[in-house]
């Protein structure tokens, strides 16, 4: 029994060592992966990751080993040399570490797909993403390109630590990328769209290999006749893809409490108005099927839904055990670790904005000229509060009405700044699946209605 | 601990999953085992608090029936019965496959160059105490030059990496190295104002690293970044140092001379072999055989020899970098840049050392000839960029307005757009100051006429 294994690792870290704190945290996952390039299947890949993260709390310092095993030899080994190396470091430690006590937790999740990725031939996923390929490269001669990337992911993780937590929980993520180029006399385009979900293989059922593939395709044409917006401050409506990745990047990591201590410009403003009034923002690992959803965090802490800013005042962080220690409250179930090669970290969940009242006509009426930004191709910020969002779909707007596409546009700015700047905030709602770097990966949402922002940086390429 | 994998392990477990797929029906096939060993020591807020070992190893196997690619992976390599699983596995995948008409054949084995400098005993033996006083070094360096400076995270660490690959055409090699590194991130506070991240580092395959220059440099630089002001909107002049250019080619040059984007015209480079396609002064090598280069190996992840390759020489474009597949496509032989993500992945074309040939200015006298510009470090957002067709639109943090030839002050908030094949273009001048960034070796570039959104 794996459990006993790992029970007997722990007790050895504790007892044997003198560990403070110890967990194991053991996986045995299953991968189905496949890329298509313009409907050749690259490769079809399967793949067996099994292996243990044994994490200690030395004289306040942190060990961590990862092994790809889960045998009691080699996890007491692994464990020792985590425990020797966390007293090596503590040498030069000027605050030791401590954990905020949280309630031991027995549970055992189950995950319930309609339709499980790991019993779907393989025969069926190649077919679906060849339909999608199909849509996007009938769409239009000038698509030139088309890559999907496809990956389902099964199996277990296993939690336990010294303080009487034992968890065993069910994963299960389904995940595509599809990216189409377009190419016209000497003018090229790009677009991507992403697919995720904890739910099930089900998630082909809504987001069909027809409705995506068009989605991708149809923007790359477009862009070909898009033109370089100018540069300068202007009047923007942002999507919700665009909203969402505006959370995240721009607020949502300032307010990771360990970069908020690391000096992000959050540090002294708990408490304080920071947006303006229409400004709410939540983190939410409890949303049934999205892509940043789990029951327990890598700490064995709860997922829960995390308020970090209620009409335009910044009232919470996102926690681990440690964070929350040090700001003397509750761990808010935001630890997680891309798999047993990684310490569990600071991670958003799914990250949105709340909506209110507006159409998007009453947003756009009153521009005379400014832009709409549809969706985003990537996103990125800074602890001193500046960020850049390039965009991979946006349009003028031009006396109250969407006019001609645009092309190769980006958002900058100072998140506070900006968030003071949103004017009106829409009452439609989307939630969009992404992936988020930071040292490792993690799986996310992001998302919100549309909005107004009075004015913005807006980065033109010509 | 775990008992590191020798030569001979690692080969015999290539060799036996090769035979024992031959044995069950596959047409070709190839196994890359892959062995990392990694020592960290992280620095978080000032302080060193976390170590962290991780060992990660695993096999690769690809099999081809009918000209139809399959692979699969383990990382349980203990068992013989796991390994006959993934076998089966790798087979099933290709059965379930589709074949692809333009598969030849994996490569055959050839003779390898010599490579110097990607193997350092000390390094392996390297104890986590070593590795503790590194980053105390880097530390205290850090903390020494200015009180305003808080170093936010960094560390030190030490890697060793073997590799074995065998293949169904007589291929069945090994090769290992190490990695050494150091880095720390900082940022400066001073009267409410907060310096964007500022960072330093030194990788290197041999024990020769600096921890004390890197703390000191990164500290200079958080200094320098205090009491940034805002910059008008105009065409300037911009030195990129390599933390910059690195970002910027990365999602974009370097996507444009791989074969595969080529072929599958998504590269501007396209039918542009034997043209002008950036100023005169510029010649890139694709070296994968470079002293002690960060990417140096004896084969690629196909046991292909790695080699050195001309991309552009003198502005003029002469070769694109090719693995097995895209090479046989076009009737050629593989260049050696196959790259796995260790044994979970097949083989993707990779850049291995992008070499940008340095100039013979000093840094000094790049920034001396400017009269008015932008010294950008860094770039935030270059991932945003258009990678067909070159277009980006990003933010330089930190960076430096120049005037009359002498730094003046940093920026805050501007925004550098245009096209990384017009930059390349614009290139008027490069510096002697060659360093090794990921997969890039170059030294500060000075470029006209880019375009920079202030306020």
């Amino acid at each position: 029994m794996l459990k006993d294994i790992l029970i007997k690792v722990a007790d050895a870290a504790a007892q044997k060592f003198g560990a403070e704190y110890v967990e194991v945290r053991a996986q045995s996952l299953f991968k189905t992966m496949l890329t298509l390039k313009e409907g050749r299947v690259e490769a079809v890949k399967q793949g067996i990751e099994n292996g243990s993260a044994l994490r200690v709390l030395m004289n306040g310092a942190w060990g961590f080993a990862s092994v790809g095993a889960l045998d009691v030899e080699t996890l007491t080994d692994a464990v020792s040399v985590a425990c020797k190396m966390a007293r090596a470091a503590s040498s030069r430690l000027k605050m030791p570490i401590e954990l905020v006590e949280t309630k031991a937790v027995e549970d055992r999740v189950l995950v319930k797909p309609r339709k499980d990725p790991s019993k779907i031939p393989i025969e069926d996923k190649i077919n679906t993403t060849l339909a999608m390929n199909n849509t996007i490269l009938g769409y239009d001669s000038r698509v030139k390109s088309c890559t999907i990337d496809y990956l389902d992911l099964t199996g277990t993780n296993y939690f336990i630590n010294n303080e009487g937590t034992y968890i065993e929980q069910g994963k299960l993520y389904v995940w595509s990328r599809i990216t189409a180029t377009a190419t016209e006399a000497d003018v090229f385009t790009f677009s991507r769209e992403e697919i995720g979900s904890t739910a099930g293989y089900e998630i082909f059922d809504v987001e069909t290999p027809e409705i995506v593939g068009e989605r991708v395709a149809k923007r790359a044409v477009e862009q070909l006749r898009a033109k370089p917006p100018k540069g300068g401050t202007f009047p923007v409506v942002l999507g919700p893809n665009v909203v969402g990745v505006f959370v995240h990047e721009a607020f949502g990591h300032l307010a990771e409490a360990d970069l908020t201590l690391s000096g992000s410009v959050l540090l002294d403003k708990l408490g304080k108005k920071m947006a303006s009034d229409v400004v709410t923002f939540y983190d939410d690992g409890t949303i049934r099927g999205a892509f940043g959803s789990f029951k327990h965090d890598d700490e064995g802490v709860p997922a829960q839904k995390t308020i970090l800013v209620k009409d335009g005042v910044v009232v919470g962080l996102m926690h681990n055990r440690e964070t929350a220690q040090k700001f003397n409250t509750k761990p808010t179930g935001n630890a997680r670790a891309e798999d047993f090669r990684f310490e569990p970290i600071i991670r958003m969940r799914n990250t949105f904005m709340e909506p209110k009242d507006y159409s998007f006509e009453e947003l756009i009426e009153d521009i005379k000229f400014g832009y709409y930004f549809k969706s985003f191709r990537g996103g990125q910020a800074n602890l001193d509060g500046t960020f850049q969002v390039g965009i991979q779909e946006a349009y003028e707007i031009v006396n109250g009405e969407v006019g001609e596409p645009v092309c190769n546009a980006s958002i900058s700015g100072n998140t506070l700044e900006t968030l003071f700047k949103v004017d009106a905030v829409g009452k439609d709602f989307e939630l969009w699946p992404g992936r988020c770097g930071k040292g490792q990966t993690a799986f996310i949402c992001d998302g919100g209605p549309h909005i107004r922002v009075k004015e913005a940086l807006v980065g033109g390429s010509a | 601990m775990v008992v590191v994998l020798k030569q001979e392990e690692m080969l015999n477990l290539a060799e036996d999953a090769v035979s024992f797929a031959l044995r069950k029906g596959a047409d070709e096939v190839e196994a890359f085992v892959y062995q990392g060993l990694t020592t960290n020591v992280v620095i978080e807020r000032r302080q060193i608090a976390r170590t962290s070992r991780i060992i990660d190893r695993g096999l690769g196997v690809r099999a081809i029936i009918n000209k139809a690619v399959g692979f699969s992976y383990t990382n349980i390599l203990e068992s013989k019965a796991a390994i006959k699983e993934i076998v089966l596995k790798a087979l099933s995948s290709a059965k379930a496959s589709k074949p692809d008409e333009d598969w030849h054949n994996l490569p055959a084995k050839k003779t390898f160059a010599s490579v110097e400098n990607t193997y350092d005993s000390n390094i392996v033996e390297l104890r986590s105490e070593d590795l503790v006083k590194v980053a105390s070094v880097m530390l205290d360096a850090a903390e020494k030059t200015d009180k305003r400076v808080f170093p936010i995270e960094g560390g030190a660490g030490a890697s060793y990496l073997s590799r074995a690959i065998a293949n169904s055409n007589g291929i069945a090699s090994f090769d290992h190295g190490t990695i050494i590194e150091c880095s720390l991130a900082t940022i400066g506070h001073e009267g409410g104002e907060v310096t964007p991240v500022c960072f330093e580092f030194n990788t290197e395959r041999s024990y020769d690293i600096d921890p004390e220059w890197v703390g000191r440099e990164a500290a200079r630089l958080t200094v320098s970044a205090l009491k940034a002001k805002r910059m008008e909107t105009k065409n300037t002049n911009v030195i990129f140092t390599q933390f910059a250019l690195q970002q910027l080619l990365y999602y974009t040059l370097i996507n444009a001379v791989k074969a595969d984007y080529v072929q599958r015209n998504q590269s501007a480079f396209k039918g542009k072999i034997g043209k002008q396609v950036a100023s005169e002064i510029v010649t890139i090598y694709d070296d994968g055989l470079f002293n002690g280069g960060l990417r140096t190996w004896k084969f690629d992840g196909e046991g292909v020899p790695q080699q050195k390759t001309l991309i552009i020489e003198k502005g003029i474009l002469h070769n694109f970098i090719y693995d097995n597949y895209t090479a046989k496509k076009e009737g050629k032989e593989s260049t050696g840049n196959a790259s796995r993500a260790g044994y979970l992945s097949t083989p993707n074309v990779e850049a291995t050392n992008f070499h940008l040939m340095a100039g013979n200015r000093s840094p000094k006298e790049l920034i001396s000839e400017v009269d008015e510009g932008l010294l950008v470090y860094s770039l935030q957002g270059a991932h945003s960029s258009n990678p067909a067709s070159g277009e980006f639109s990003v933010v330089a943090t930190p960076a430096w307005k120049i005037k009359n030839g002498e730094i003046a002050y940093a920026t805050k908030g501007a925004m550098l757009a245009g096209n990384i094949f017009q930059v390349l273009t614009n290139i008027s001048a490069l510096a002697n100051n060659e360093r090794k960034i990921g997969q890039l070796i170059a030294p500060w570039v000075l470029v006209e006429d880019v375009k920079v959104i202030g306020k």
